[in-house]
């Protein structure tokens, strides 16, 4: 393929996902639009984090903070802070929090970029983890902007998006509202609304990647000398890298928030930090596509995990009754989804296998085909 | 535009046609309930720092098992979905609004942790899901009622307990100088102020209090504080794992006070943990209070109750420690819960459910101590208002004193 036949391709397939994300609803549970809507969430976290580790090399193991300032933003003005004391109102709809959202984000990005000039490698990726370990701690030691520890609950607000939505006579079915002149569940909206800025947060990234700046990221990523030499500015792409990235973590933090209803330090443990570096290293770094697989992995994983039964792979000889006796690790009370530490194994082992199966992610899937795809197109036309 | 409104009210025809006929049946039943099962849900820390209490659920999951081996509860079995939430409000919100979305329960059982439900009630009781016997004894459950017609209690309130050992202070020990570790929420709260309500004016008084995060890695630095401040009485209002390091910090200290105990970690397994093996002396003379029959207290050995207690356990939740007195909770809300049950009859509904749960008179819980009585009543929505102060002597508690009951919540 030429390249321009490459992009068309690629306008293509993104086309058509636009079109699979908006038309999948209507064939899939009201609560599983819930979940669904927490793989676009997680799907703009990944991009920010991407653009910063994937494209410009510098390993963040902290962005889970800076969803952390995100969704603390969108609470506050959402809620007001002034039942813990503070000075913040409430009343912003929480639609128009979330570009301020990004905003604080991102301006704490560019904060923390500063400083990360001086850092590399382990060393950044050990300062980012301070930050992600730091956040609970802060955010009680504050407690008349954030409501330290009980956190703040959202649930009801009439700054919710739907929160007047009317339950029908019909106990099974989901309550509805309307808006824009349409009929939504909660779930429904929350999809669509993730959704729509996810797949604008994809578009946004490739902008920014495909030129000028991304050609810097990279040459930033390959080797910090030869960029210096060719006239990029060390600082500032690194700075813009962090703040970008903490802009699209900060928009994905408070999409969290919304979707949770709720908010307390612990919506943004640092495990979340992790979960979101793994996924991209599953999804593939330094590339887009596969990031939607890193997100789907992240979001649903540790839940599937929670339902294996553990029990039922192993022979009925280690099986007594609910427990299972594994050498050294000791027993599992309880079969399936309650086996204590079962679904953190079963994580780790199917991390291990992907890892093994696809050491580039994802997203080298998908280059390994194209380049098939290619391949044969060159053969072809010898 | 006609062509528009045309197919609203079609499709509003359509919707009312199929609606109709279910709601003058009026038999259209409430989700979770089918003809062979109920199914019931609630969120547990399976993992995570308060993980001991997973054996709450356990227990409450072995009696269950019992029923359901009898023939169920009216002939429907119960199946009672457990998911983990470590403690976590974060995820209790998740899990909580899966199981009601995706599992339909009936009703959200004995979620596990004060700020859990709290985090949940609002959600709870916009949907009409009965959040029942809620595992924590913040008072709020049975003080907001009116406001919050979904949701009940269980335990005794932490505002009664902690009046107790305030008025036992009082009454034992001369100007005593109280230090208090409490977790920094509604639960530590309730406890810190009751107490110094019952300290009243008898000259004994809190001179030290320090909080804690659950999300803590230890309370170390709060119990050398506490130390510091002088105080003769150690009040420790925290979660077992949090409880057992404050002995063993206060051990290593050199620190000898009068223990007392919050009953959430005052129970045998976990003085038994916090003892180190017989080294920790400041775990001998602690007081505590407890509503429930000690699986370790040999004067249970020949009561059907604990006889009971020991074969389900056995036989259903294969591999649990019989000691761990977290299962005999965990059976004494699940006896409570089928018996409410069984009232409902044939066609159970969450209305129902919640009216009958505010109209318990229940004198016999085999798992609960003689003469504590699960009852509830118009103005009265905290089932269980009693308890007996115990004192932690070579090994066993031994009662203090008779029963108490609280008058005021």
């Amino acid at each position: 393929m030429t390249p321009r036949e490459q992009r068309i391709f690629g306008f293509a397939v993104f086309a058509a996902f636009v079109v699979f994300v908006f038309v999948l609803p209507q064939f899939i549970s009201d609560f599983r639009a819930r979940d669904y809507a927490y793989v676009g969430i997680y799907l703009i976290a990944l991009l920010g984090l991407n653009i910063l580790t994937g494209y410009t090399g510098q390993i963040s193991l902290g962005h889970g903070a800076f969803m952390a300032i995100g969704g603390y933003t969108t609470a506050i003005l959402m809620a007001g802070n002034e039942q813990f004391g503070g000075p913040v109102p409430s009343g912003m709809q929480d639609i128009w929090t979330l570009p301020i959202a990004g905003l604080v984000a991102g301006l704490f990005g560019l904060a923390f970029g500063l400083p990360a000039l001086r850092l590399s490698g382990l060393y950044l990726a050990l300062a980012t983890f301070a930050v992600a370990v730091a956040m609970p701690s802060t955010v009680k030691r504050f407690e008349e902007y954030t409501g330290g520890g009980e956190g703040i609950q959202l649930f009801g607000l009439p700054e919710l998006t739907g929160s007047n939505a009317v339950a029908p006579a019909d106990p099974n079915a989901p309550a509805t509202f309307e808006l824009l002149g349409l009929t939504f569940t909660q779930n429904d909206w929350m999809y669509y609304l993730a959704w729509s800025i996810a797949l604008g947060a994809f578009a946004g990234a490739w902008l920014i990647l495909r030129g000028r700046t991304g050609r810097a990221f990279r040459a930033v990523r390959d080797s910090e000398t030869a960029a210096v030499s060719s006239g990029v500015s060390l600082a500032r792409y690194k700075t813009l890298a962090f703040g970008i990235s903490a802009a699209y973590a900060g928009v994905a933090g408070g999409l969290f928030a919304i979707a949770s209803a709720f908010v307390n330090p612990d919506t943004f443990p640092v495990a979340l930090s992790i979960f979101l570096l793994v996924g991209i290293v599953v999804g593939g770094l330094g590339g887009l596509s596969g990031l939607v697989v890193g997100a789907i992995f992240v979001a649903f994983l540790p839940l599937w995990a929670q339902g294996q039964d553990l029990g039922s792979l192993l022979p009925d000889s280690v099986i007594q009754g609910d427990t299972v006796s594994i050498p050294i690790l000791g027993d599992f009370l309880f079969k399936g989804t309650s086996a204590p530490g079962g679904p953190a194994i079963v994580y780790g082992i199917v991390l291990i296998l992907l890892m093994f199966v696809l050491p580039n992610g994802v997203g080298g899937l998908f280059r390994r085909i194209g380049q098939v795809i290619t391949n044969r197109r060159y053969s072809r036309s010898k | 535009m006609i062509h528009r409104r045309s197919v609203v009210v079609a499709a509003v025809g359509a919707a009312l046609a199929v609606a109709l006929p279910t709601a003058f049946a009026g038999s259209a039943a409430d989700p979770g309930i089918s003809s062979t099962a109920i199914v019931i849900g609630g969120t547990s820390p399976l993992t995570g720092p308060a993980a001991s209490y997973a054996s709450v659920a356990r227990g409450a999951n072995a009696y269950f098992a019992f029923v359901n081996a009898r023939g169920g509860v009216n002939e429907r079995k119960i199946d009672y979905r457990i998911v983990d939430d470590a403690y976590n409000p974060a995820q209790t919100v998740q899990a909580v609004r899966r199981l009601v979305e995706q599992d339909r329960v009936f009703v959200v059982f004995n979620t596990l942790g004060t700020e859990s439900n709290l985090a949940v009630r609002d959600y709870l009781n916009q949907v009409k899901v009965p959040q029942l016997f809620v595992a924590s004894g913040a008072t709020t459950w049975g003080r907001d009622a009116a406001k919050y017609p979904w949701t009940i209690g269980f335990q005794p309130s932490y505002a009664a307990e902690g009046l107790v050992y305030g008025q036992y202070i009082a009454r034992t020990k001369k100007k005593a100088k109280v230090a208090v570790l409490f977790q920094n929420d509604d639960y530590g709260k309730d406890l810190l102020a009751s107490l110094k309500a019952g300290l009243g004016r008898s000259g004994s008084k809190v001179v030290a209090a320090e909080a804690y995060q659950v999300t803590s890695s230890d309370v170390g630095s709060q119990v050398a504080k506490l130390k510091a401040s002088g105080a003769n009485v150690f009040c420790i209002f925290a979660t077992p794992t949090f409880a057992i390091q404050s002995y063993v910090f206060a051990n290593r200290l050199g620190w000898k006070p009068l223990v007392i105990n919050n009953a959430v970690s005052g129970t045998s397994n976990i003085m038994v943990l916090a003892s180190e093996g017989g080294k920790n002396k400041l775990v001998e003379g602690t007081i505590t209070t407890t509503v429930l029959k000690d699986p370790t207290d040999p004067r249970w050995n020949k009561d059907p109750g604990m006889k009971q207690y020991r074969v389900l356990l056995a036989k259903y939740a294969k591999g649990a420690n019989p000691n761990d007195v977290y299962h005999v909770y965990g059976m004494a809300v699940g006896y409570e819960t089928v018996s409410l049950l069984r009232r409902l009859g044939a066609n159970p509904t969450r209305v129902a459910l919640m009216t009958r749960a505010r109209s318990i008179a229940s004198p016999k819980n085999p798992f609960l101590l003689p003469g504590v009585v699960v009852k509830t009543g118009k103005g009265d929505s905290f089932p269980i208002q009693q308890g007996q102060l115990q004192r932690w002597k070579k090994g066993r508690f031994v009662p203090v004193g008779g029963l108490w009951t609280s008058k005021r919540n």
